[in-house]
């Protein structure tokens, strides 16, 4: 990261990808009746919302770079809190659903540490480590309710129903 | 005022199952859209019949959700008859390859100004697991062909050098800001675009979570091959899973916008005695 | 009243060339100020097969065949046992033969016409660069009254790009030819010419259904090309072009009519052609056309059916499948001109009507009104050009594409309409356009695709009616399509002698107009049923939407042979 605006530039998509991302989710979970993981997902994407306004109010009078979806400086392919799309399944449980959340929060906080240390701008190290340190917050939080959650059943995703054609 | 990705996303939520790799491309197309800043109402989505034939009522541009196998001349007429709109054709390999392949063929030849994506899932999703016409001749997990396919699979790319397609590109869905750039640069590309998207099938095909370790995004888009020669040979080496753009061609693009050089009145003329 | 005309028949095969010198004729007639038409018959081959110009000349308008042909000049005999049942002659008849073509084979005997033999070869061969078709043609004009200088004044014109030696050879052929024509007793000769002020046109068919596209709008077409309706879409390619409207050639019929959804999709009225093969393969998009309210037009020019039956005759079998042929409970518009010149103004109104009433419109013509030429009257204009209810840019309230109103038809967004966005689709869907499984929204919208159609009001254009003799008959005539003017000649003939008749030929074949046909049939207790099919598919249609007189029958027979009109009188004298 060059600069505060680019900095800021990614930490506005970062957060507002990952709302999309839980929002896309519970509406899916959601048309697929798995009551209890949406509302857990709309939660997510509701604190990803707040992360997103500070960003967006650290970002005001700067003249934040455009950048198209690949311009990204992501670690990853994608930008790293939103979550990993091959690990939802239409039956999953909480317990699916909060340590995938948690490892999006990781690789959040990593993403963020990593610019704490490595930026060459100091305003940039600065804020970065502050939001690094508000993900390790989420960390902790969603470790202590996944660690009250019961692990799933080992029919967890059993349906006997087949599934249906419908076009 | 600037269009967001999330303004080109209808209020119709998905029926697609979780894990189904066409979010991503619902999301790429609407970023692509957003990175054109296309206006909502000069743009379609045509479809054909099967579970990534859905998108158009996904999107809140004009859409039209149409027949399995037909979605490609639809969008040509579309086209043909309004220049002015920016034409996406969307699909699944069964609707575009099996039962529309005739027209896959002719839409290459054509070389109509429209951007063509195929979610390819090897799979036919909607009917509940058959196999598709880029499905591997040994997959067993069919049960209308219980001893595989037995069948060579149609290789898109190849049928769309060889039929004369001006931009032929393939992605994955989980690496979805590469497909925004492929589709923004399929569409600013003259011609016929093609787009395939592998699009793993969770329900049908779930082993196919393993393509993020499979695909390479080895076809760098600033390298793409603009001669035909240079893209077979780079197919031929091709194992199905480089993402990236493979070609750019230069082949005249169909159909130009005439205006009027004459009346009807004097048209009806020629019948006169 | 019945019809001065003379037919003439002339035929030969192996490139003879007696196409061009029938069309030599009738222009020739034309520009003389009479009226005309020439069809076809044609082998299967594309070169040098057995051909025959079949022309009718008259001072009136004449838009079908004659009973009989008065004269038929054969420069050969080839396959001619293919097509003879094509050629109906009578004791009056004369027949032109070329004794070095041998005899005059048995079957074109059985009437005992009058045999002249011309030895048209050995003629030509006198004349330098003299050509066979045009002594024939130089005989049948002097046999028939037609001016030399009338006949000269087309070749001018035809063989302007060859030069002046082929025109001498072709004006000496001529006039060689001319001079037998005083050996040919009983070939009647033309009435004089009525020269009528209006403006006239020489056209086929498939040509008025392009002009009549064009006048109601259409301005995209997808083509691909079967016989025989090929000329609808090559008179429209560059036409359409001139206009700033496009064609696209398809790679088949699956493509052109999908292409044409596309193009109507995007606001631009959308027209193909086709025939039976053609349209059967279009059945599934025209009922995604029904489901999705796209308006498109269809024009099949009906052929020998079915399957690939017999591509270059005459034939109404279409009428099931275009009725019925679409799955699911699929109501739209099927039309039928009535003669030629009605081709136009038909297409033009089916594209009104498709554009009204956003739905498919099918029509039915024929390859004998399609391919057969005809001298007529500049058809008038009529005020029907397709419109259609656009919806306008939203107050901000969600645009309702398939909205329920009272009379079925919900404003259609055009592509570049702001807030207009929409998916059509083939699938049930609700008000707003999203699929629907539910059971009240798959009631309300085939409601309202119904009502749309039978609540529209279709005025006069629904059918041809006309009386002959007097308003007080018990008698009447259904028919349709190109049939309706041989049932008019044979109505004339009929009152005539004294028996009154009534004519309904419907335009519009589906949806159907109980009302409109109750009155028209008032008093009617005697009903003929005329149509070119084996099954009598019209009667069948008639029964299920119509309740008809007590008495009913019907003259029903495939192609290709052309109903004529004294079979249609003989049919309507005998009632036990």
């Amino acid at each position: 990261m060059n600069n505060l605006a680019e900095f800021l530039a990614h930490a506005i998509t970062l957060e507002d990808e990952s709302a999309q991302r839980f929002d896309e989710l519970a509406d899916a979970l959601e048309v697929h009746h798995n009551g209890d993981v949406v509302e857990l997902f709309r939660k997510m994407a509701h604190y990803s919302r707040l992360h997103l306004a500070d960003a967006r109010e650290r970002a005001t009078g700067l003249d934040l770079p455009r950048l198209a979806a690949w311009e990204y400086k992501w670690p990853g392919a994608e930008s790293p809190e939103a979550i990993e799309v091959f690990d939802v399944h239409y039956k999953m449980t909480p317990f699916h659903a909060l340590t995938a959340a948690l490892e999006s929060e990781k690789q959040g906080q990593a993403f963020y540490a990593h610019i704490a240390e490595t930026a060459a701008d100091p305003g940039v190290r600065t804020l970065a480590a502050e939001f690094a340190a508000e993900e390790a917050d989420h960390v902790t939080l969603l470790q202590g309710w996944l660690a009250r959650t019961p692990p799933p059943e080992d029919h967890w995703s059993e349906d006997m129903d087949p599934p249906a054609a419908v076009d | 005022m600037m269009l967001k990705a999330q303004d080109y996303k209808s209020d119709v939520k998905p029926v697609w199952c979780p894990g189904c790799g066409d979010f991503a491309v619902l999301s790429a197309i609407t970023k692509a859209l957003a990175e054109l800043q296309v206006p909502r109402e000069d743009a379609a989505v045509v479809s054909g019949i099967g579970c990534s034939s859905r998108i158009p009522a996904y999107t809140s541009v004009y859409g039209f959700h149409s027949i399995h196998g037909r979605a490609l001349p639809i969008a040509t007429g579309l086209k043909a008859a309004r220049p002015d709109l920016t034409v996406f054709c969307a699909g699944g390999d069964g609707d575009g390859f099996s039962i529309g392949g005739n027209h896959f063929i002719h839409a290459c030849r054509r070389n109509v100004d429209l951007t063509y994506i195929v979610m390819d899932n090897e799979v036919y999703g909607m009917t509940k697991g058959q196999a598709s016409p880029t499905t591997d001749a040994a997959w067993t997990g069919s049960k209308l062909t219980p001893e595989g396919p037995g069948v060579a699979p149609f290789r898109p790319l190849e049928m769309a050098l060889s039929a004369g397609a001006n931009f032929i590109a393939r992605g994955f869905s989980g690496d979805p800001n590469f497909v925004v750039r492929l589709i923004v640069e399929a569409v600013r590309h003259p011609g016929f675009s093609l787009v395939q998207v592998l699009s793993p099938c969770v329900t049908f095909r779930p082993e196919q979570r393993a393509w993020k370790e499979t695909t390479h995004a080895d076809w760098a888009p600033e390298s793409a091959c603009t001669n035909r020669r240079d893209a077979f040979l780079k197919l031929l080496d091709d194992d199905g899973f480089t993402t990236g753009v493979l070609y750019k061609g230069n082949n005249p693009v169909f159909g130009k916008p005439q205006a009027a050089t004459a009346t009807l009145e004097e048209l009806e003329k020629g019948f006169a005695l | 009243m019945t019809m001065t005309s003379v037919s003439l028949a002339l035929t030969g095969s192996g490139g003879a060339g007696v196409m061009t010198a029938g069309q030599i004729l009738v222009d020739a007639a034309a520009q003389a100020g009479w009226y005309g038409l020439m069809g076809r018959s044609l082998g299967p081959q594309i070169r040098g097969g057995e051909s025959a110009a079949l022309l009718r000349l008259s001072p009136a308008p004449v838009q079908s065949p004659d009973d009989f042909y008065d004269l038929m000049v054969a420069v050969d005999w080839g396959n001619i046992d293919r097509f003879a049942s094509e050629l109906p002659l009578h004791a009056a008849s004369v027949i032109v033969t070329d004794p070095s073509q041998g005899e005059v084979p048995a079957v074109m005997l059985r009437a005992s016409p009058h045999v002249v033999p011309v030895p048209l070869k050995d003629i030509a061969k006198d004349v330098p660069a003299g050509r066979v078709n045009m002594v024939a043609l130089g005989l049948i004009a002097a046999a028939i009254g037609l001016p030399e200088d009338a006949v000269v004044g087309v070749l001018r014109q035809v063989l302007a790009k060859k030069g002046a030696d082929a025109l001498d050879a072709s004006v000496a052929s001529l006039r060689a030819g001319a001079v037998h024509a005083a050996a040919l007793q009983g070939v009647p000769t033309l009435a004089p010419p009525t020269r009528s002020p209006a403006e006239r046109w020489s056209i086929t068919g498939n040509e008025a259904a392009g002009v009549g596209a064009l006048r109601g709008g259409v301005r995209f077409c997808a083509a691909y090309p079967i016989t025989p309706a090929t000329e609808v879409l090559e008179w429209l390619a560059p036409n359409l072009a001139k206009l700033g409207g496009t064609l696209v050639q398809a790679e088949d019929e699956l493509a052109s009519i999908t292409m044409c959804l596309g193009g109507s999709f995007g606001g631009v009225p959308s027209l193909t052609a086709t025939s039976g093969p053609g349209l059967a393969l279009m059945t599934e998009a025209l009922g995604l056309g029904v489901a999705s309210e796209t308006p498109v037009v269809v024009v099949d020019v009906m052929r020998g059916g079915p399957s690939t039956g017999i591509p270059t005759k005459s034939e109404q079998s279409d009428l099931n499948i275009a009725v019925y042929g679409l799955h699911g409970d699929a109501p739209h518009v099927v039309t039928a001109p009535t003669s030629i010149a009605d081709c136009l103004f038909t297409t033009q109104w089916s594209v009104y009507l498709a554009e009204s009433l956003q739905v498919p419109v099918i029509l039915l013509s024929d390859q004998a009104m399609g391919q057969t030429r005809a001298i007529i009257d500049k058809p008038a204009d009529a005020p029907f050009v397709g419109h259609r209810l656009i919806a306008t840019a939203s107050d901000g309230a969600p645009y309702q594409r398939y909205a329920v109103t009272a009379d079925g038809i919900s404003p259609m967004a055009v592509p570049g309409t702001p807030g207009g966005e929409y998916t059509a689709d083939g699938l049930e869907h609700s008000p707003r356009g999203t699929p629907s499984t539910q059971a009240q929204h798959h009631e309300d919208q085939l409601d309202k695709r119904l009502r749309k159609l039978t609540a529209f009001d279709y005025g006069d254009a629904w059918a041809h009616l006309e009386t002959f003799g007097k308003a007080a008959t018990d008698l009447a005539v259904i028919t349709f399509g190109s049939v309706t003017q041989p049932v008019r000649e044979a109505l004339g003939r009929a009152a005539e002698a004294g028996v009154s008749c009534r004519l309904i030929a419907p335009r519009l074949l589906f949806p159907a107009q109980p009302a409109r046909m109750a009155a028209a049939l008032s008093g009617i207790k005697r009903l003929l049923v005329v149509e070119q099919n084996h099954m009598a598919q019209f009667h069948a249609l008639l029964r299920a939407y119509y309740d008809l007189p007590p008495n009913v029958k019907t003259l029903h027979r495939p192609g290709p042979l052309a109903l004529r009109p004294h079979e249609i009188v003989a049919a309507l004298g005998d009632w036990s």
